[in-house]
């Protein structure tokens, strides 16, 4: 009851999260994906192409591209359109236009235990082979995320959009294997015209380097987390493959034989199986040009 | 006072729902409403919908939706609107709870509707909770049976549902229908067929928690489909259970208690009396009542899902129908 009454003040107010409860303009576009997989580095991209004159930083990407999980429903309404907005949900018929990332899984799993440890959610002492069953199951330390498994939230939107107009799909692999090429995906999609000159400028303001320099003088999202651990980083390794030398076997083929189908669907190689090799996959259906 | 509101709460529902179905010019300046005017209502309808929610909400009267709390051993019957979702709450209920002869005054408690059913009387049901839903993929609903039917089948089923419920008037343009069923703008709030089923689908094919069933195959094979939901829900049912709840739950028995009983249920209330909600209870009406154009529109939106699922395309080739995914 007193949870109610809360919660309809806080409605009234227009200081509620907005969330789920978003109410979605046709013009929005969305970036999205399972957590630890790019998403921040491709907000980073989009807020550089927009915005020429101000640089993104950790301090003004909320303003460039909003989390509508972390902004009230007030703060949303105020932004003119077209509105570019951070989300990690699983599939929403309301998104009608959206850049989704996806990320191979093996290399988001350490990525999001890492993260985990920082934001002092899980100790040290928690075993990664641990989190790997957490990470499958959705259960254990991920049983609050709002955005199902990795593989949920990744085959409700390809698969349901894949192809159909309004829908991008970025692998985080091949934005960093030919970054400009995915970039001026991204623009075209966004409707910019964009000179290969201002797409490498981008590129230069939203490297790795760049971002890992900004995170150690900005204090970003301090309001929230005013626990976090410094010692562990936001911007990570930045890189692909890590899987190999960081998970076991075990977890190894507990994720594949979990989403082997889905991640032989978008050109993940998987090690304990031959998945998907005669047939065509997501990824020839959607022609995506490849390095 | 509570009464009243929750009364003019219905009546601004009623009314938000004809204005918002009301889409062409024709049928606005028919009901001589400006669009000024409607703005007007809307504004004021909105406002009084959000106190009234408020109210309800404060008391444990609301219907949660998606709000409902979930719990664990929670069974959700998924199936976008019109795949025979009635049909299998009447099959599980009768399977489960015999003694309490489901029937149409009384499947929404048995089965529940969180859009419909009070949150306090949602909370308070015997577990495991069997409940109804038509939305796309949740990853919240532990444990789901997915009911998938023929989407050129649902388009008809749904065209004269929306007949039933004055939704549409009874000449309204069948092609014209099934374009707007194409771009999801039929049952807006549960995607379009293709997203509906598609995101549980293979968000969940390979999880033991989820049960695919396709209308089709409950048609033909009632007992054979049965069989394989009582035991994905772990029930123990003879042949004698099954083909009792078979029988209870035919179209023609639910035929003859909608005719009784359709002022007691929540989805008949308010509807057409002349025209029944359960209808045809048939698979492939759409081969000699759909045209072939609307047979075209559904299979190049949704031919590669269709197919995957079990559903032979009449009109374009395997090839074509790839491009979609």
């Amino acid at each position: 009851m007193f949870y109610s009454v809360k919660k309809l003040l806080t409605n009234a107010l227009g200081m509620d999260i907005a969330g789920s409860a978003l109410a979605v303009r046709p013009d929005d576009t969305f970036v999205v994906s399972y957590p630890r997989s790019g998403n921040t580095w491709t907000r980073f991209l989009i807020a550089n192409l927009l915005h020429p004159q101000e640089p993104a930083t950790f301090l003004n990407i909320g303003r460039f591209v909003p989390d509508a999980e972390v902004q009230s429903s007030h703060y949303m309404r105020r932004i003119p359109s077209p509105r570019v907005i951070k989300s990690h949900t699983y599939f929403d018929p309301r998104y009608a236009r959206v850049i989704y990332v996806v990320r191979d899984p093996r290399d988001v799993a350490p990525s999001e235990y890492d993260l985990l440890r920082k934001y002092r959610r899980i100790e040290d002492s928690y075993p990664l082979a641990r989190f790997i069953d957490d990470f499958v199951s959705g259960a254990g330390s991920l049983a609050s995320a709002g955005w199902g498994t990795w593989g949920e939230n990744v085959a409700s939107w390809a698969f349901a959009r894949g192809a159909r107009q309004g829908f991008l799909l970025l692998r985080y692999e091949d934005l960093k294997a030919c970054p400009k090429q995915e970039l001026a995906r991204v623009a075209e999609f966004l409707k910019i015209d964009a000179s290969p000159e201002r797409l490498q400028g981008v590129l230069d303001r939203s490297s790795a380097d760049s971002m890992r320099e900004m995170e150690k003088k900005q204090d970003w999202g301090s309001t929230k987390n005013k626990n976090k651990r410094s010692d562990i980083p936001f911007v990570r390794t930045a890189s692909v493959g890590g899987w190999t030398r960081r998970l076991g076997a075990e977890s190894i083929v507990k994720i594949e034989s979990a989403w082997g189908h889905i991640m032989a669907q978008l050109g993940y190689k998987t090690v304990t199986s031959a998945l998907g090799n005669d047939h065509r996959t997501l990824l020839d259906v959607l022609g995506l040009p490849g390095c | 006072m509570l009464r009243k509101a929750i009364a003019l709460d219905a009546a601004s529902f009623t009314l938000h729902n004809s204005s918002g179905l009301c889409e062409d010019k024709s049928c606005q300046s028919k009901a001589g409403i400006g669009n000024q005017t409607i703005r007007q209502y809307e504004a004021r309808n909105e406002m009084i919908r959000k106190l009234v929610y408020g109210m309800k909400l404060v008391l444990g009267r609301n219907a949660p939706g998606n709000r409902l709390k979930i719990y664990e051993d929670d069974v959700f019957i998924v199936s976008y609107p019109k795949s025979g979702n009635t049909w299998t709450r009447f099959l599980i209920a009768n399977l489960i709870y015999r003694e309490k002869h489901p029937d149409f005054s009384n499947i929404n408690e048995l089965i529940p509707d969180p859009e419909v059913l009070a949150k306090r009387i949602l909370d308070r049901l015997p577990r495991p909770r069997y409940i109804k839903s038509h939305q796309y993929f949740d990853p919240r609903y532990p444990r789901v049976v997915y009911i998938v039917r023929d989407p050129r089948d649902v388009v008809l089923s749904e065209y004269y549902f929306d007949i039933k419920r004055r939704a549409i008037a009874d000449d309204y343009p069948l092609h014209q229908f099934v374009s707007r069923f194409v771009r999801g703008e039929v049952n807006h709030s549960y995607g379009t067929w293709g997203e509906n089923a598609a995101t549980w689908f293979y968000a969940r094919r390979s999880d033991p928690r989820f049960l695919l069933v396709r209308y089709e195959a409950l048609q033909s094979r009632a007992m054979d489909e049965l069989g394989r939901i009582a035991s994905f829900l772990g029930l123990s049912a003879d042949r004698e259970q099954l083909s009792f709840t078979v029988e209870q739950s035919s179209a023609d028995r639910m035929r003859e208690l909608e005719k009784k009983q359709a002022h007691l249920w929540s989805s008949t209330r308010e509807t057409r009396k002349d025209k029944p909600f359960v209808r045809s209870a048939k698979a492939g009406g759409w081969k000699t009542e759909l045209p072939e154009a609307g047979v075209a529109a559904i299979e190049s939106a949704w031919g590669g899902l269709m197919r995957e699922m079990g559903y032979e395309l009449a009109l374009l080739s395997s090839v074509h129908a790839d491009s979609e995914l």
